[in-house]
Parts: C-alpha cells; structure tokens; sequence
C-alpha cells in the first residue's frame, strides 16, 4: 500500500482541514422526546452517535442499589454497519467493556450522585457510523443526553482526539488519520484544564505530550462551546412555547 | 525422599504450602471455612470448591480429571459436617512440572505426568490444609512409584521422573490415611500399566511403608512449623 | 467483584488524612515504588517470580510451533494470559472476570503487546506455515494492589529471561533441537515497556474539585490493596528509557489538572528508568552464573572421561 500522505507540506491534511481544525460537529438533543428521559444524536465528521438515558429510575436488581448515590450503567452497542467490514461484534467483548466502564467511571465524577440515591441512572449508546474519534463522540453524545434527561452535573464533560504526526499535533482525527498515527483521547470538564479522561494506545514521545494535551485541551473547550449553544437554542424553544 | 516444603507463604487466603517434589514445583492454597455461592451451599456439611491451574496455558480436562481426584480424596479426610452450609476452597498452582521448557515431548507422555501431578497435588494439599487449620479425620501422604519390569522391592522407583515414566511398565498413586503415626488406610489408588494381582500387593506394602515414611517428614515439619509459630511461648 | 474488603470509616480516614501529611501505612513516601524482588530457578528458562511488596506473582513464558494467522503469514503469535484466581484474594471469584481483571489484562496487553515489545516477525520460520507461539501466563497468588506494574514488569523479564529452542529449517520442515541438543536462542525484545500506576485521592469535597482552583488533589504511586480500594480515580502511565509514552488511561475518575499529569509523566519516566536498569543488571548477573555454571558442567564432564 502506498503511504498515504496524511499532512502535507502546505500544511493541508487528507479532508483538506488544517492542523487545528475541529471536523463538523453536528449536535442536536432531545431526539427521541417520548422514548427516553434525555436523548441527543452527535455527528462528529462522520461519527455518528445516538444516545438515550433513562433515569433516574428504580433498580432493577435490589443488590445495584447504592444508598450513597446513583448508580450509573452505561451500555455501549456498535451496529455492525458502522464500518466497512461488517464484523459482528459480540456485547462481551474486551474493548467494549473497557468503553463501558471507561464511560462509567468518567460520569461517576461529573454526575452528582449524591442528590439521586437508591436510583439508577442507564445511559444506552447506539454507534450508528465509525470514523475515529469514537470514545470522544460518545462522551459528547453521553454529557448532551444526561442535560437533557435533567440529571444534576457539575459540568459539561466534553471529549476530543488529537494525533502526533511526525512532531506536529492534529486535531480531531478520521478514520485513516488514526491508523497512521498515534493519538490520544481525552475528556475535559467544562471549561477548565481538568482531564477526567486521558487515554493514549501508542507510543509517542514524552517531549511531545504537552503540545498535544494543549491543542486537545483548546478543541474540547470549542466543542463544549458548540454544544452549550445547541442545550441554549433546545431550553430557548422550549421556553418559548412556554409563554404562549 | 526428595520434598521441599514452605507452608504459610501466602497472606491472603487461611491457608497455603509450596511444594517441590523432584522437578514439580507447585503452591496449594486453602481459604475457609468462608461464605459460599447459594448454589454451592449444603444445609449440613461443607462444600469444597476445588480449582487446579496448570503452570502453561488454561486449564483443560486433565485438571479437571486432577480436581476430581482430589475432591474424592478430600471429601472423606476433612471433617465436612464440622462446617455446616460453609465453603472450603482449595486452590492448587502448579508452577514448575516436567513438561515446562522441554521440547520433546510427546502426547502420551503428558499423559502419564497426569500421575505425577497428582501426587504432588496431594501432598501439598495436606500441609496447606494443616497451615489453614481445617478440621481433618487423620493425616494423609501419598507417593507415586513406576515399576520397571515385574514388581519386585528393587525394581521400584520412587517420585520418578518423566524418563522413568517412559521406560516402566506401570505407574501407581497411592496415599493413605494414617491415625497415630501407625495404623493406616487406603485412601486413593490410581495405577496404570501391566501388572499383576500379586505383584499389586506387594506393592500395596512398599508404598504403606513409604507413606509412613513420608508422614513422619509431615510431622517433624509441622512440629518445627509449631515451634516457630508459637512465639510468645519460652 | 465479589467479596471486596471494606474499610471502617475509621481506617478510611486515618489513611486519607496521613496522605494529607505525606505518609502512608507501611512507611513508604507518596511518590514511592515498592522495590520488587525477582527471582528465577537455575534450571529454567522464562519462568520468573516477582515480589511485588505483598504482592507475588510468577510469569511462565512458552513456547510452541503453530501455524500463523492467514492474514498474517510472516508474524509469530504473542498472547499474555492474566487470570487471577482466588488463591491471589478471596474477592476474584473463579469463572467470573470482573470488570477491572478485564482493565488489568487489556491493559498489560496493550502496554507489550500492541507497542510491539516482542518483534513478531522474528518468530517465524517458513512463512504461513510455520510460527513461533509465545505466550505469557500470568498467575498471581497474592494480591495486594498494584499487579499492573507488577505483572508488566514480571512478563518483560520474563520475555527476557526466556529461550526458545533452536531450530533448522530444511526446506519447509522444521527440526525443533532439544535445549540439550543445541544453545537455545533469546526473544528479540525492541523495547521494555514499564507500567507504573498513580492513585488519585481528593481530600476535599467534589464541588472543590471540578470548579475550584486549589488543586490540592493528592496522587500517590503504587497503592496497596486498601489505598486502591479507597481511591477516586488512577492512572497508569506506561513508558520505557527511551522517553517513548507507549500507553496512558486514565479511565475516568477524579479529574486532574492537565500540569499535574505532565508532572506524573515525567516522574514515572524516572522510575521506568530505574526499573529497566534493575532488570538489566539482574538479567546480566543471571546470565554470567548460568554460564559460569555452563563451564562447570562441561569442566566435570571432561573430568569425567
């Protein structure tokens, strides 16, 4: 196979963005108003990502109950059209577990689960299309549904990738661009420099990690913007009708 | 009699002994009596949960078939009914066995190593019993012998290793359950081979004598285990 | 998982307070590893076993000829097995893999196995038919935090530590010689990742940590099994001495300050650092018994004739 060329010297990358440019990001909330408690649909590039909370909710099982706080479940399905090999893919699998609890133990922190006790709250993901930055868009889709169902959060918990190719840092990878490259994910709340969620599954060098982190960091500060003015545009409508 | 042994090696579980006899190096573990599943209760005696790993690779039908031995043997030495709806669990390790870092190998040999597992499986699981101080009937040895030709006191080899297995014409487990160092019973015999009724007798005798042997290896174990535990004492 | 230990609150606090004074319970600093013992038999190769503070493991590398994957015919097999049975603490029950043993191997599998420590394509031998078939077994007997440094750490002196036998190749057959036979041949190892964990603590109330400024979360290294079971969040950093990140997660937990975490980094590089020299010096000291042992063997054997 014949190296792709994945950043060019002009400084363009294969979709034409530059180094530090975010690919679409298409959120809408409140899909699904009379099937789930909170829904939200996110399209970053061509990612897409359904999601569905229901909750706070009676347990089904009397032994999940937790007199402390909620008790979060988040269950992640990947269609099998959502890439080009259409691999059926089982619930148990390994990588799909650690989503599951990745998700779990990032929303434990942000979800205030002290004013929900002896309730679960279920988050249900839906991977409609695959391409990269898959753990970032179901944060995103994640954090947009909890808002809507109406579940007291500290803050926006907003999710990015960013890859290192050669020593320059890009943001906000695709499909192709992440299997060239080493990239990291990471989760940041709000709008502060706080990472809930850091995950890197190759190698790259230490020296280069801080300007990766900084552009990660500067993109999930633009997406947590973009995704305050779709919650603001769905709360105005509502209000709207409100009045009437 | 080659046997190497530590006992209270292990923190976390009641009771634990590595064991090396010969080549085979193995850790036995017993914690209990502890809370059992719901489906593992029994209203009136305790249940044994009894798991074998082998020291290469997950474990197959020949640790299941090791565990079931084991579960025979020990179902009738620990006193069961002194733990009502309890759990024992005992867990046995290997880590080193004849069939590590050797590239020769074949099927049928493995096989026949199922023996020497065992045996090893047995004695460590008394010494970890002991150090977990689980109620038991009386004590228990065990010894693996492969014969060469017919069976005679001199053709007899004792802990043989997997050369040995290879040329002999017939291998026995055999442990017994020994009260005050003297009397003792059968416990488990498992042989395999060509031998005959009278030559199995005698060997019944050379391996009473062995066991004895070994059990009072046991005993001056225990006692220096003792001797060492019971600090406060002068 | 099943049967957790739980703390008291009492003994909760004393040791949250006592990382608010920068101590912990067996005396250690914060930012201080357990120094693990290795030991390794005379008469085997690739079996290793760790000390890990209270914790202990043994890793067994092997070796067999398989035929290789059909998409990847020039590649030997690598797989590391980490089962942990309830020998290692009551709470892992057999037959059901918790979801944090499921972190643990996915982890230690992505810290050696996807940063290619092992070179695959140094295992084959007549390629798409025959492959070497390494694979790692990990087998904790005690636990008391810490296994994913710990088993890391044991599979990469194993893998070191480890020959194979020696093969020839005539054609498409393959002689496999005896370790008696022949001198058998090491692993290509490319490089030795180290895994070293941080544990995150907040001392004051969540509120304080997501909008407030302090910073005053506390980060230790290599909890104990009672630090982990209290912890808000961890993260494992793995690196190697040539200041090469090959994994970071950090999945979820407490949030932490982006300049705190580049601090960890560039801690555990000093400690990847240390380690990978420990296990270089102890490789090589092994290396000169086994063959100063070697020349014993064969100085009696020319004796004896």
């Amino acid at each position: 196979m014949s190296r792709l060329e994945l950043y060019s010297p002009e400084g363009l990358r294969v979709d034409g963005r530059r180094w530090n440019e975010l690919r679409r990001f298409d959120c809408r909330i409140n899909t699904h108003p009379q099937s789930a408690d909170g829904s939200s649909y996110v399209e970053q590039g061509n990612t897409k990502v359904i999601c569905m909370v229901s909750g706070p909710k009676e347990p089904s099982n009397k032994s999940q109950q937790n007199s402390s706080g909620a008790v979060i479940e988040f269950n992640v399905s990947i269609a099998s059209f959502s890439t080009t090999n259409r691999k059926k893919r089982s619930k148990n699998e390994k990588r799909t577990i650690e989503l599951n609890t990745t998700l779990e133990r990032t929303f434990e922190q942000s979800i205030i689960r002290k004013l929900y006790p002896r309730t679960t709250i279920s988050v249900n993901l839906h991977v409609l299309a695959q391409d990269g930055g898959l753990l970032a868009a179901l944060t995103n889709a994640s954090t947009l549904a909890l808002i809507d169902a109406g579940i007291s959060m500290y803050d926006y918990i907003s999710g990015i990738s960013a890859g290192l190719h050669d020593i320059s840092p890009l943001l906000d990878l695709n499909t192709l661009e992440e299997s060239g490259m080493s990239f990291l994910t990471i989760g940041v709340v709000g709008n502060s420099e706080k990472l809930s969620l850091l995950l890197l599954e190759d190698k790259i060098p230490l020296d280069n990690l801080e300007d990766l982190l900084a552009i990660a960091i500067a993109g999930s500060h633009r997406i947590r913007d973009l995704m305050d003015q779709e919650v603001r545009r769905h709360a105005n409508l509502r209000a709207s009708k409100l009045v009437k | 009699m080659s046997l190497v042994v530590k006992s209270s090696l292990l923190n976390k579980v009641d009771g634990s002994a590595e064991v090396e006899i010969g080549r085979t190096k193995l850790v036995a573990s017993v914690s209990g009596p502890i809370e059992p599943r719901s489906r593992q209760e029994l209203p009136n005696s305790a249940s044994l949960e009894i798991i074998v790993r082998p020291a290469v690779g997950v474990s197959t039908t020949r640790e299941k078939l090791i565990e079931d031995k084991l579960r025979s043997l020990l179902q009738n030495v620990i006193i069961r009914h002194k733990y009502p709806r309890q759990l024992i669990q005992i867990v046995i390790q290997f880590l080193v066995t004849e069939d590590t870092n050797n590239y020769s190998i074949t099927e049928s040999q493995k096989q026949k190593l199922t023996s020497i597992e065992l045996n090893a499986a047995i004695n460590a699981c008394y010494f970890a019993l002991v150090d977990a101080n689980i109620a038991l009937y009386y004590s228990f040895s065990s010894v693996c012998i492969c014969a060469n030709s017919s069976i005679e006191e001199d053709n007899l080899k004792v802990n043989p290793d997997m050369k040995d297995l290879a040329v002999s014409r017939s291998h026995h487990v055999i442990s017994y359950g020994i009260t005050h160092s003297s009397s003792y019973n059968v416990l488990l015999i498992e042989s395999q081979g060509d031998f005959s009724e009278d030559e199995f007798l005698k060997l019944l005798d050379a391996s009473g004598d062995l066991c004895k042997s070994l059990h009072d290896e046991q005993r001056s174990h225990i006692e220096s285990k003792i001797k060492k535990e019971f600090i406060w004492k002068q | 998982m099943g049967r957790e230990i739980e703390l008291s609150s009492n003994e909760s606090n004393f040791i949250i307070e006592g990382f608010k004074s920068g101590v912990r319970l067996d005396g250690r600093k914060l930012d201080e590893i357990r120094q693990p013992v290795i030991r390794v038999l005379p008469d085997e190769y690739g079996y290793v076993e760790i000390e890990w503070g209270n914790s202990k493991l043994t890793v067994r590398v092997s070796a067999e000829v398989v035929k290789p994957f059909e998409d990847r015919p020039f590649e030997g097999i690598f797989t590391i097995n980490t089962e942990i049975s309830p020998m290692a603490s009551p709470q892992f029950e057999q037959g059901r893999v918790s979801d944090d043993e499921i972190l643990i191997s996915r982890l230690i599998e992505k810290a050696i196995r996807r940063s290619n420590a092992l070179d695959l394509e140094a295992l084959c031998m007549v390629a798409g038919a025959k492959v070497w078939y390494i694979r790692a077994d990990v087998n904790v007997l005690e636990f008391d935090g810490g296994i994913i440094d710990a088993a890391s750490f044991g599979v990469m002196v194993a893998l070191q530590h480890f020959r194979k036998p020696d093969v020839s190749i005539h054609g498409s057959d393959v002689i496999v010689h005896s370790l008696q036979e022949r001198e058998p041949v090491p692993l290509s190892v490319l490089h030795v990742p180290i895994c070293v964990t941080f544990s995150f603590f907040n001392p004051s109330d969540s509120e304080e940590n997501i909008k407030g400024e302090l910073n005053e979360e506390i980060s230790i290294i290599d909890a104990t099994e009672k630090e982990e079971s209290l912890r808000d969040g961890s993260l494992v950093i793995t690196i190697n001495k040539n200041r090469e990140i090959v994994q970071l997660s950090k999945n979820g937990g407490l949030p932490i300050d982006v300049f705190v975490l580049m601090d960890l980094s560039k801690k555990a590089y000093t400690i990847a650092e240390s380690l990978s020299e420990k296990i270089k010096i102890f490789l090589q000291k092994e290396e000169s018994e086994r063959y100063k042992k070697l020349h014993l063997d064969l100085l009696e054997a020319g004796a004896a004739r």
